[in-house]
């Protein structure tokens, strides 16, 4: 069998039809993000089809650009300070949630995910007034922190399904052979939580770095996060550099997907 | 004995130091941990609802905000008034951007609800790693490469001189002029919001037994029969799920009819923003958040009365 046989075995299926589909749907998935790869190697001023040239210019003309340099840098922050300190309040709440017999749980629970039921643009309108009165807005924490907020319930739901699927007696084991609470915790609990705090840590990260309302809403000229420069951009015109900038994203998120399906599994994000 | 293991004891040592030395400090706090009080449960979820409670609070702050006047200089005065809920009655344009917004949504979602299952049922169920990994790739790259820069693409494809016109051309079909039409913001929407439809509709096919199909299609039904009659009904929780999430998230967007409606197909979203920073009506704008929120939460009871809640909600936390 040779390796092409064997590639187009892997298409051959019992639903033939579904096949077909499924393939359309992922050109249709991919294609925004892959084009913005081929267009940004193409040579002209102006973006054609087909694209005659290749080149890597407009990749090489970026590092002198702080209009895009700056807001990168920014982004890597945000997202950084985002998912830093989302993981001991993660950890802490899903454990408070789900070991402790704690009253109004269920209610508690609905609570927590507010991130989710309150639109962005509101969550946007809401954090700029709180923030404006605090007088928070122009630090780049603050857009860390917001966006903290409007995706912690991420991170809980990762980490609680960790703990969910821990096993109690591994603790119990642990406490019967003499060790402290402490080194319980640090040896067996806190290991077999690290699924969960990858996967969520994984979540607060891409999804801070890409993201893009409530940013647009309480950044200035100093803390401009990437796509609201990005969007910035294109409401002027749709240059191949642009495309260079905007590929970024792409291929961190073609890499983010190999590392976390060789960390986690892809599967596992089917679940959280 | 070696450098290697002499420098490995001191480290086993020094763990057990820092180790002994953090029990010590534990065993000094006034904190009784080996009863291990509920009262620590409640002290370990207090930063978590610290964080969310900024926007119960906002939402407070809404509903005061939306019963001030509004000054055109100072933004607003305290004084109260019922005029902003007023103005949502009498504002017309508002309410065709309303109607756009909800039909739009209510379109996008029965796109992507169909769309999903195929989708999600070959994940589940095919044999073949190399074609699972293939679908999961087509669903996490959009789901990764966030909002922006997916509109950014489909500007390059719909444009003028875009990939789609291109081809067009190149069959001799003429030109089509798709950016700024409601073509064009469903299309985005549809795509940006496929793969959270996706993510929600195959937990609830994975869980189906897969002997259930096999046993219809030996009773004689057809693929189709067996699909309708065993997978749809059982899918039914992530169907659910997928109606109120892609509903909601398609109602508050604000990129796409922005960047791809050009402007003519303005969604509520939208509206909020320009009232916020073009008139910095910021009493009015808080009455519209509370209207879309209000929505939100009204589709969202309204689906779980009809469908029932099943399994749902609490369903993430179990997997």
């Amino acid at each position: 069998m040779t390796g092409t046989d064997r590639f187009s075995g892997q298409f051959r299926t019992d639903h033939p039809y579904l096949t077909a589909f499924a393939l359309l749907e992922f050109v249709f998935l991919v294609l925004p993000s892959l084009i913005i790869l081929v267009v940004s190697l193409g040579a002209s001023q102006i973006i054609t089809f087909p694209p005659t040239e290749f080149t890597l210019k407009w990749y090489v003309s970026l590092l002198d650009q702080p209009q895009y340099v700056e807001p990168f840098l920014n982004s890597v922050l945000v997202a950084t300070f985002c998912t830093v300190i989302s993981i001991p309040i993660g950890v802490s709440t899903a454990l408070g949630l789900n070991r402790y017999d704690i009253r109004f749980e269920h209610g508690l629970q609905i609570y927590l995910l507010l991130p989710f039921t309150v639109p962005l643009v509101v969550s946007g309108f809401i954090l700029l007034i709180l923030f404006g009165r605090l007088g928070w807005i122009g630090d780049l924490w603050a857009v860390g922190l917001a966006l903290t907020i409007i995706n912690i319930p991420f991170m809980i739901w990762s980490v609680a399904s960790s703990v969910n699927a821990l096993d109690r007696s591994l603790e119990n084991a642990a406490r019967s052979l003499g060790a402290d609470q402490l080194q319980t915790f640090l040896h067996v609990t806190l290991p077999s939580l690290m699924p969960g705090v990858i996967s969520g840590s994984f979540l607060m990260f891409m999804l801070a770095l890409n993201e893009f309302l409530v940013s647009l809403i309480i950044t200035t000229n100093a803390t401009e996060t990437l796509p609201v420069a990005i969007y910035g951009a294109i409401r002027g015109n749709i240059s191949p550099q642009i495309a260079a900038v905007s590929s970024i994203y792409v291929v961190v998120a073609i890499l983010a997907i190999v590392a976390a399906d060789r960390l986690v599994g892809l599967e596992r994000f089917l679940h959280a | 004995m070696s450098i290697r293991e002499a420098v490995q004891e001191t480290r086993v040592r020094l763990q057990w130091q820092v180790m002994d030395a953090l029990i010590a400090v534990k065993e000094r706090l006034p904190v009784d941990f080996t009863a291990l009080s509920n009262r620590f449960g409640y002290a370990l979820i207090v930063p978590g609802v610290a964080l969310v409670s900024f926007l119960a609070v906002g939402m407070g702050l809404l509903a005061w905000y939306s019963v001030l006047t509004y000054d055109s200089i100072d933004i607003f005065v305290y004084q109260y008034t019922l005029e902003n809920w007023q103005r949502l009655v009498e504002t017309t344009a508002f309410h065709s951007v309303f109607v756009r917004t909800v039909t739009y949504s209510a379109a996008v979602t029965v796109g992507c609800v169909a769309l999903s299952i195929p989708y999600a049922y070959l994940i589940v169920r095919t044999e073949r790693a190399l074609f699972r990994n293939f679908l999961l790739f087509g669903l996490f790259v959009p789901f990764f490469s966030g909002v922006i820069i997916r509109v950014y693409g489909w500007l390059i494809i719909l444009g003028k001189d875009g990939l789609l016109n291109w081809g067009l051309g190149a069959l001799g079909l003429g030109r089509v002029d798709i950016i700024g039409t409601p073509v064009a913001v469903f299309v985005g929407l549809l795509q940006y919001l496929l793969p959270f439809a996706v993510l929600l509709v195959t937990p609830a096919i994975a869980s189906i037994d897969a002997d259930l199909e096999r046993a219809a299609k030996n009773c004689g039904a057809t693929q189709w029969e067996t699909f309708r009659h065993v997978v749809l009904p059982l899918a039914r929780p992530g169907i659910t799920a997928a109606t109120i999430v892609v509903f909601t998230i398609s109602m508050a967007n604000f990129s796409i009819p922005d960047l791809l409606g050009g402007g003519t197909n303005a969604f509520v979203a939208n509206f909020i923003f320009n009232k916020i920073f073009d008139t910095l009506n910021y009493p009015f704008a808080a009455v519209l958040s509370l209207v879309l929120v209000a929505v939100a939460s009204l589709f969202v009871l309204g689906v779980f009365k009809i469908y029932g809640t099943g399994t749902l909600g609490m369903e993430v936390e179990d997997a």
